[in-house]
């Protein structure tokens, strides 16, 4: 048994994995999450109604306080939710929305900054969306997820907006987005091929058996 | 490329029927050809012939069918095999093995009980993976070859979803490509979806497992069988003469041979005692019952299910399958078997099954014949997705060019690496070249190209047609991405409620069917979890019903809808697949313009998005 079955077997959820959450949500998952009982369904429902209320009628000069309450409501209690068992009827709804109020608020911060960042936010949603593909294609096709190293030099969903919020604020857009693409891009691509290089390294030799032979 | 091909001489053997394909067969990352060589085969030799002889025995061209099933295992790399036969049978069978590419012993048994002894003695000797089958089926090398080469098929059986073998062969019912319940001759399935052809593939991993079932199912097939099982096994028989009785029904009305889905109903209809089968229907009912009590493969296979195995499906699709188990029999399979075209069968099969209506009607029909071609050159599956992959980048390249000359190169060029990404998926179902690498390649690129093309247009349109659609383009990649969240995240869900669903004991003959992994009324099949045994199905529709199985009838009304003509295609058509989506690309932007493009992958991807959001929440609903 690798580290990381092991971890497998205390994880309720295969959709955890989806959820990608970084060190932020971690943090604030085991110590304030732990204490809430609301399921996760309903937490990352609540957590998205602000942001996504103020992107749809706010239009594109929000005071920057409102996008930063927005953001804030949006992380501190989408990470609440974070170490909670997927397991409801409704669960499957959780890595959807993350997606949704990720790439949306992402792509939002960029309008707000003046439609010359725009690209840079494709980019930056370029490469958080091979990030999300891999983990899914990953699990499906090696059995294995990527590690989770990965997931914290990537912050999670929750620290991506927090960046991205902060790179507004800070006027550092599109540079910004471009800088964090680019980064992102290079680690979560090159961590892919060593994972299939070492996958390859494993099978070599011998015999074919599915997952749980590789280390993470 | 991470790992190379394999190009030893166990890799390039056994080219199909034309011989001039020696092509060699790649295999990334420790695909089939490791896999083959460290599988043991356990053939079942036990089933008798009209004569008393061992049906395994019956002559096929120089040898027997026996000989004829090592050889075609030694072609696929398995190098050792035991045939477990009974005492009487051991000289006629001696001669089947002697000569062959691999090392084969012949165990002799004298029961039901002792076949699974040894079989259970054989599991725990073989670290490198099983192969379990009856000896007497004629079937094409290709058949067994999708089962052994397939890395996606860990565990998991031949199986059909059509009539052929109809109506001996022993259902299973598959939920997400997972066998949730499958049949023995003491053992019945609700609700079927498939049938078992016989052959077994027991993954390293789970040999312990089978190794445990079988010396359960020794010690429960020792002395009387459990309560039930030999009412099940009448109640098979009846079903048997029934079918022959329907077909003939049938003939009488001109219908073609139902799969067995619906046949099933049909036959429960007729009573026994007003059936009347000629001699030869009568004989051939009466050689299955016999051989019925030393099926162990389907034992087997009900005893691994139970205990909780995943196991998967790897379909025969348009190949040949029999189980004679008479002179007869063998003939008429020679006949049968030379009628169809290994090649071109296999060819067919090469496209998927589910794709969607672009696919299946503009691209499926010529990209198989461009995947022959690619493998009679020897190309390999990944050298064509990266082929795909070069010229989606061309296309995105010539999109960003801005201008309409531009636009309707990048629209070509798309068309043309979407067929490249057609053929390497056929090239690898033809020439049985699976991988994980190319598996995840394939997927990876698809999106990669899909989301570079939308970069390419946005980027043409800021230079040229259509002016700034950055965002545009950001919506339609959050859109997409979003949508495909969504599909994942609900099959992943349902795929570990189905895993936790608690599977009935070995002893019990019934399935889970009627209660969690429930049929509804439409025949379709949803699953509960954890719960009572619900009421059996005709109850709902006897008028009054609550609020709560309002979503349980809607889904089954829209089920309905799929009867009517077209009805299918056009849902598919909805949820804007993604020949549909690279073919609204290619026609918008070479017609219009990048704006006309994003606009209209907007509009449709957020129909999409509610019409498969609305499916997704009335099936959680209905649970």
């Amino acid at each position: 048994m690798s580290a990381s079955t092991a971890v497998a077997g205390q994880r309720q959820s295969v959709l955890e994995l989806y959820r990608d959450d970084g060190p932020l949500a971690r943090a604030l998952g085991t110590t304030l999450g732990a204490r809430i009982g609301l399921p996760a369904v309903m937490l990352v429902a609540a957590a998205a109604v602000p942001l996504l209320t103020v992107m749809a009628l706010g239009g594109d000069d929000v005071p920057r306080l409102a996008v930063g309450a927005a953001v804030a409501w949006l992380v501190v209690v989408g990470a609440l939710s974070q170490g909670r068992a997927l397991s409801g009827r409704f669960a499957w709804t959780v890595p959807p929305l993350l997606r949704l109020v990720e790439y949306g608020g992402l792509a939002w911060f960029a309008v707000l900054a003046g439609a010359a960042a725009v690209p840079g936010a494709f980019a930056l949603l370029a490469a958080v969306a091979f990030r999300h593909y891999d983990i899914v294609y990953r699990l499906r096709y090696q059995g294995v997820a990527p590690p989770p190293w990965v997931g914290r030099v990537g912050a999670g969903w929750e620290g991506r907006l927090v960046i991205g919020f902060a790179l507004l604020a800070a006027g550092a857009l599109p540079e910004g987005f471009f800088i964090a693409g680019g980064l992102l891009a290079i680690v979560f691509v090159a961590e892919s091929v060593a994972g299939w290089t070492r996958l390859a390294r494993a099978q070599r030799p011998e015999l074919y058996s599915d997952e749980e032979e590789v280390e993470e | 490329m991470t790992g190379g091909w394999d190009t030893s001489p166990a890799a390039v053997d056994a080219p199909l029927r034309s011989g001039q394909r020696d092509r060699p067969r790649p295999s990334v990352n420790g695909g089939a050809r490791h896999s083959a060589a460290a599988t043991t085969a356990v053939l079942l030799a036990t089933a008798g012939d009209d004569d008393g002889g061992a049906a395994a025995a019956l002559p096929w061209g120089d040898g027997t069918l026996l000989r004829r099933l090592l050889e075609q295992l030694a072609g696929l790399g398995v190098r050792r095999a035991h045939v477990i036969s009974r005492p009487a049978w051991e000289q006629a069978l001696g001669s089947s093995i002697d000569g062959l590419g691999l090392s084969v012993r012949l165990h002799s048994s004298a029961s039901a009980s002792r076949d699974l002894s040894i079989v259970a003695q054989l599991g725990r000797a073989s670290p490198g993976g099983v192969v379990l089958a009856h000896a007497d089926i004629v079937t094409h090398r290709e058949a067994l070859a999708g089962l052994l080469s397939d890395p996606r098929v860990v565990t998991g059986i031949l199986a059909t979803g059509g009539a052929i073998g109809q109506p001996f062969v022993l259902p299973t019912r598959s939920m997400r490509g997972r066998i949730v319940s499958a049949a023995s001759p003491y053992h019945a399935v609700g609700a079927p979806s498939a049938g078992f052809l016989g052959v077994l593939k027991i993954a390293p991993a789970d040999t312990p497992a089978l190794a445990d079932v079988a010396e359960r199912l020794a010690s429960l097939v020792e002395g009387p069988v459990p309560a039930g099982w030999e009412e099940e096994l009448a109640r098979k028989r009846q079903t048997w003469r029934a079918w022959f009785a329907a077909v003939k029904a049938d003939k009488e009305i001109g219908a073609e041979l139902q799969a067995p889905r619906s046949w099933s109903a049909r036959v429960a209809e007729l009573r026994e005692d007003a059936i009347a089968l000629s001699p030869e229907e009568e004989a051939q009912v009466a050689r299955r019952t016999a051989v019925a009590p030393a099926d162990v493969v389907s034992l087997l296979l009900v005893g691994l299910v139970r205990a909780g195995t995943h196991v998967g499906n790897s379909y025969l699709r348009r190949l040949f399958w029999a189980r004679p188990l008479s002179g007869e029999g063998v003939r008429r399979a020679a006949e049968q078997i030379t009628e169809h075209d290994e090649d071109r069968v296999l060819l067919e099969s090469a496209v998927k099954a589910n794709d969607g209506f672009f696919t299946t009607y503009c691209v499926s029909p010529y990209s198989k014949y461009l995947a022959r071609w690619a493998a009679r050159r020897g190309w390999t599956p990944n050298a064509v997705t990266v082929l795909s992959m070069a010229i989606g980048l061309l296309a995105a390249a010539a999109f960003a060019v801005g201008d309409r000359a531009g636009l309707v190169a990048g629209a070509v060029l798309l068309q043309i690496a979407f067929v490249a990404d057609c053929v390497d998926g056929q090239l690898a179902r033809y020439t049985r070249t699976f991988s994980k690498l190319g598996a995840w390649l394939d997927s990876i690129f698809d999106r990669a190209k899909e989301y570079v093309v939308f970069a390419g247009l946005a980027l043409g349109a800021s230079r040229g047609l259509g002016g700034d659609v950055w965002l545009l383009a950001a919506g339609a990649l959050t859109l997409q991405t979003v949508r495909h969240a969504l599909v994942f995240s609900f099959a992943t869900a349902h795929r570990e409620a189905i895993g936790k669903v608690p599977q009935p004991p070995l002893e019990q003959p019934r399935d889970a069917a009627g209660s969690a992994l429930r049929p509804s009324a439409s025949g379709s099949v949803a699953v509960t979890e954890g719960r009572a045994p619900a009421g059996p199905a005709p109850a709902r529709a006897a008028g009054r019903w609550s609020l709560r199985e309002l979503p349980a009838r809607a889904l089954d009304a829209w089920r309905v809808i799929d009867r009517w003509p077209g009805a299918g295609w056009v849902k598919r058509m909805i949820a804007l697949p993604i020949g549909e989506r690279f073919a609204v690309i290619s026609v918008t932007a070479a017609l219009w313009s990048p704006r006309t493009t994003f606009t209209v992958l907007l509009a449709w991807g957020a129909g999409a998005l509610c019409y498969s959001l609305a499916g997704l929440v009335l099936r959680s609903l209905s649970r």
